[in-house]
């Protein structure tokens, strides 16, 4: 059966080879991609052009991005709607939790960072909302899970509703573009406070926009590891 | 562009030998992860440009690597989050209903 698999994984990768090795490198930029490079500070004031194509050129497709990410959570919660509580009930010992103290707010910040400085800088609200993420498992982890249910911010039921108004307020931005008479999500036409490219209050949208996907990741990422590790 | 594209035809080799020999569901998992990852490094690979810089503007650049794949890898990796955690999810359940993770063992139905 083994022997099989890698015979027919042999023949795949030659067919893959054969075919992939016809894809011309590509000397300059696409029209589309020069178009991004060219006038991508001038129509959005982000320098960080990856974040100005994901959240005002391609602002639609994150959208259903973040929403793919409200169904695994949604799955989430239908799949593990009862209680199970694993072993790390009551946390680890009194070492790891005092360690722990010490630099979670050091986490929360650098998330914090990623997150606001996503158009100036690489990075962006996946990107620190999974950092954030990180340290609310974390904090389950050291504490134990009670602690979590208890207190913090990322207790369960305030999780859901942070993911909700990540949501509400990606789609009230994108609502603003239209109500002002432009398209869905669009950035400097709508009003939005233009800036200097690469100063922190810059790029119209696109912070707002890294705001609230930020807080929908790092809820959605919470409420995962949560219904897993067993909460209500 | 050839070492890479081995490379990358190899990670991919990798990836699908774990989906298709292994019976373990988690092995299965990790084999679709790192077929992803395959799927990553070809996206970013094909969007490099010679002596390109990073795609954030300071000014200075005279080439810049294309942008767009890499948000579109962007993309693709958080969905490959919420699949692998999906799938993994549906792994917890199936083990809790037949005590076990090889596939040749889940046939039956259990109540």
């Amino acid at each position: 059966m083994k022997y099989y698999c890698v015979l027919l994984i042999a023949v795949l990768s030659l067919v893959l080879f054969l075919s992939l090795q016809d894809i011309p490198v590509a000397q300059d930029l696409m029209p589309a991609s020069s178009h991004y490079v060219n006038s991508g500070v001038r129509d959005t004031g982000a320098t960080n052009l990856v974040n100005a194509i994901l959240f005002d050129y391609r602002g639609f497709d994150t959208l259903g991005e973040a929403t793919v990410i409200f169904a695994s959570a949604a799955a989430f919660k239908m799949l593990f709607s009862h209680k199970r509580i694993f072993s790390f009930r009551y946390g680890l010992s009194p070492i790891v939790k005092t360690g722990m103290g010490i630099y979670s707010p050091f986490i929360f910040i650098f998330g914090i960072y990623v997150i606001m400085a996503g158009h100036i800088s690489p990075g962006g609200g996946f990107q620190g909302g999974v950092i954030i993420a990180s340290l609310s498992i974390l904090l389950t982890l050291v504490y134990g899970l009670w602690y979590k249910v208890r207190r913090t911010v990322f207790s369960p039921a305030i999780s859901s509703n942070i993911e909700s108004i990540g949501g509400f307020l990606f789609l009230g931005i994108g609502l603003t573009g239209i109500l002002t008479g432009n398209y869905f999500l669009s950035n400097l036409d709508a009003g939005f406070f233009a800036g200097t490219p690469g100063h922190m209050f810059s790029a119209g949208s696109i912070p707002i926009l890294n705001i609230a996907s930020g807080l929908k990741v790092a809820a959605g990422l919470s409420i995962i590891f949560y219904s897993i590790a067993g909460g209500e | 562009m050839k070492f890479t594209l081995v490379f990358i035809i190899v990670i991919m080799s990798i990836g699908l030998y774990g989906v298709l020999a292994k019976d373990n569901l988690i092995k299965k998992v990790i084999g679709i992860s790192i077929m992803e990852g395959a799927v990553f490094l070809f996206l970013v690979s094909y969007g490099y440009r010679q002596d390109g810089a990073p795609p954030i503007i300071t000014g200075y650049e005279t080439r810049i690597v294309d942008p767009v794949p890499q948000a579109l890898t962007l993309t693709a990796i958080v969905i490959g989050a919420s699949t692998t955690a999906l799938m993994l999810g549906i792994i917890i359940k199936i083990f809790n209903n037949y005590k076990t993770l090889e596939t040749k063992e889940i046939r039956r139905l259990r109540g």
